[in-house]
């Protein structure tokens, strides 16, 4: 259900404001609203001061270091490590600023200065191979001091180049060159080319007009080619892995000497901010302020009391009447029974419901593991999904999206093994080879009476949704109230109308509710307007959609009585009951998801359409920063 | 042969409306996976979005069931 609100002002002198916005922030009950500022009256919004200002978009600057420091550091805030101990002086976030800016400047710098040793090994590895072939030509190298040598690699597959360039280098520069050759493990040749220096000038332009690129030698180990190169790599290569270690053991260090201090801190800026955001959203006097906004009416008594013995007759608390307010402008909050609670995350799927109308909650905590059986409706998968719940149940953390998950599937655990009994499965068709018999009738054998079945309790959802439109839109809306009424009438009509017509009520009704039907449409055009009757037929649309059930159920058993008839259709029985698990599971995860999806899906477009009213907004009592828990 | 037609006819009615929910399913699904490439917290909305086609064909295997156990 959605909790009553009420809207509340608090008055008092202006000199106070600060002092009062720090006690609403300790209650956490009000959602602040800006009180409306009518032109020429003396009431004004209130704005940040200059030095209040400055202290915004300092504590902003604060906030983002402590930020980035803390995500270097790879530290995650939670609710219990930012617990408050009272609002912190001024010299405090003095302390906290510069610390922020310390940590988040060396944090970034080791960030630095990990990615370029990590950037550096990279290289290194990537000349590696290189190394190892060229290490013994590199040896030749330096034996001509008037020579220049140049290093190549060739594909293996262009190995008939090299017999080609000896030629070419014959042809341009006689016999002053040497050709080393070495082939690679990746499957390319090294070359190492030493001309003589006077020729050196020649042999560059034919590796030019023949595209042949030179391996390059990297520029902070140059000075040289790659004979001098290589060694100064290797030492270096060496020397990588104490550099980066001891860069993480200083990160470790500040995470271990700051870390806690810089949670805190995060949470004493953000409380602040609040506190100064919660500013323009005050009016003033010359003398005196006034601050609006709702608060739940079963805590209206307790935001009253604390104001009356902490300010006494200084402070004013006086509730709005309800006739001033716009209840689409009302925060909204859900509160259900602890049994309920979990599948508020499936009506979380869509935008919160407007204050003043219907939470679905209840309704899909019912409906929702009541279709999920019926479309599955097997003891033995029921008892497996119950223990999948118990599972999930045991080892998640309360508050987390696996612990909702957990608990939804309970009730629809419990629905699959009533309906289980009802239509007598288990594994399929192994309970009624065991003796157990359907206590309503045999999915299997009863395709119409389960078309029927799902049929009815189409009509049953969409009457419920809308009779719940009904409800929700009487007091705001009463000409749209009635046309709802008038098209619920109209659908009641069909449906009897055509029972009648296939002899399950007697004939006699057939008229009465061709008669009614004729006497509802004009009222139903004038109240709705002219697509009334697309509506009601996209309505009728909507109950027989729910033969989803049906089909869906269908193919669950059909597809466990194939799973169980393995075992006997292989020769050898151990195989078959191997493949008969196989498709068990199979159909098992089928049934997991096909159900949800499509149990969902009625809910949310069948039943939701005809009542939900999305767009409110969420209730956000001005109070203490928390961090948001983890997923799950 | 009256056999054979009631079964040809229930066979369409489930095979035609199975081949546009195929087609609609694929269409919804491309852009479905290019909206969750954007914005991943759509994909519950992308789930039942790509379950709404459904309807067709299982109103198909009503219609199906309905000439077959009539």
């Amino acid at each position: 259900m959605i909790i009553a609100m009420s809207k509340v002002r608090v008055l008092g002198p202006r000199e106070r404001l600060t002092e009062v916005l720090r006690t609403l922030q300790d209650l956490t009950l009000l959602h602040l609203a800006p009180p409306e500022v009518s032109p020429g009256a003396p009431l004004g919004r209130a704005s940040l001061g200059t030095s209040q200002e400055r202290e915004r978009r300092h504590l902003q600057q604060v906030l983002a270091d402590i930020d980035a420091g803390l995500h270097e550091l790879h530290l995650r805030p939670t609710p219990a490590a930012v617990a408050q101990s009272g609002a912190p002086a001024a010299a405090a976030f003095v302390r906290w600023a510069r610390l922020a800016w310390r940590v988040r400047r060396e944090v970034e710098r080791l960030r630095l200065q990990i990615v370029a040793l990590e950037e550096e090994k990279a290289l290194i590895l990537k000349y590696q191979q290189f190394f190892s072939a060229f290490r013994a030509l590199l040896e030749a190298e330096t034996h001509w001091p008037n020579a220049t040598a140049y290093h190549v690699l060739v594909r293996g597959s262009d190995a008939g180049a090299i017999p080609k360039l000896r030629a070419s280098l014959a042809a341009a520069i006689g016999a002053d060159f040497e050709v080393y050759t070495q082939p690679l493990a990746s499957g390319e040749i090294a070359l190492l080319i030493v001309v003589a220096a006077p020729a050196a000038r020649r042999v560059e332009q034919l590796l030019a007009q023949a595209q042949v690129q030179e391996i390059p030698v990297p520029a902070q180990y140059g000075g040289g080619g790659l004979a001098q190169a290589i060694p100064r790599m290797l030492e270096r290569l060496g020397q990588i892995p104490s550099a980066r270690d001891q860069a993480v053991r200083r990160q470790q260090q500040l995470a271990r000497e700051h870390g806690a201090e810089l949670i805190r801190a995060r949470a004493a800026v953000h409380d602040r901010l609040r506190e100064l955001e919660a500013v323009p959203l005050t009016g003033v006097t010359p003398h005196a302020f006034v601050l609006e906004g709702w608060v739940p009416t079963r805590s209206r008594r307790t935001l009253e009391d604390r104001l009356a013995a902490q300010y006494g007759e200084a402070v004013a608390v006086e509730e709005i009447s309800i006739e001033e307010w716009a209840s689409e402008a009302a925060p909204v909050v859900l509160s259900n029974p602890r049994l309920l609670r979990p599948f508020e995350t499936l009506v979380g799927v869509f935008p919160l419901p407007h204050y003043g109308t219907i939470d679905p909650t209840p309704f899909v905590a019912v409906f929702f593991p009541a279709f999920f059986g019926l479309m599955v409706g097997d003891i033995g998968y029921g008892l497996v999904l119950a223990l999948i719940g118990l599972a999930l149940h045991h080892w998640s953390r309360p508050g987390t999206l696996l612990r909702t998950v957990s608990e939804i599937i309970g009730p629809c655990a419990l629905f699959t093994i009533i309906a289980g009994f009802l239509f007598g499965e288990f594994f399929g068709d192994v309970g009624s080879r065991l003796g157990l018999k359907p206590l309503a009738f045999d999915r299997h054998e009863a395709m119409i009476p389960f078309l029927l079945l799902a049929v009815s309790l189409g009509v049953v959802h969409i009457l419920l949704g809308m009779s719940l439109g009904i409800a929700s839109t009487i007091r705001r809306h009463p000409r749209e109230a009635l046309g709802r009424g008038v098209s619920t009438i109209m659908v009641v009509l069909v449906i009897l109308a055509l029972l009648a017509a296939v002899n399950v009520l007697p004939k006699s009704f057939f008229t009465p509710m061709v008669i009614g039907l004729l006497i509802a449409f004009p009222a139903l055009i004038v109240l709705e307007g002219i697509v009334a009757p697309i509506e009601l037929l996209s309505t009728l649309g909507n109950i027989l959609s729910y033969a989803r059930i049906m089909a869906l159920g269908i193919a669950s058993v059909m597809l466990a009585v194939v799973a169980n008839k393995m075992v006997g259709a292989i020769g050898s029985l151990a195989v078959g009951v191997v493949f008969a698990l196989l498709f068990h599971l199979v159909n098992f995860a089928i049934a997991l998801f096909s159900p949800t999806v499509h149990a969902l899906r009625l809910h949310y477009v069948e039943f939701f359409g005809k009542f939900y009213s999305p767009g409110g907004v969420r209730y956000q009592p001005f109070g203490h920063w928390t961090p948001a828990r983890p997923a799950a | 042969m009256e056999a054979v037609l009631i079964t040809l006819a229930a066979a369409l009615a489930v095979a035609v409306p199975a081949l546009a929910t195929a087609w609609a399913q694929s269409r919804i699904g491309t852009a479905a996976a290019a909206a969750l490439a954007e914005k991943p917290e759509l994909r519950t909305t992308a789930i039942l979005m790509i379950a709404i086609p459904e309807t067709m064909v299982i109103l198909g295997f009503v219609v199906a069931a309905a000439i077959l156990f009539r």
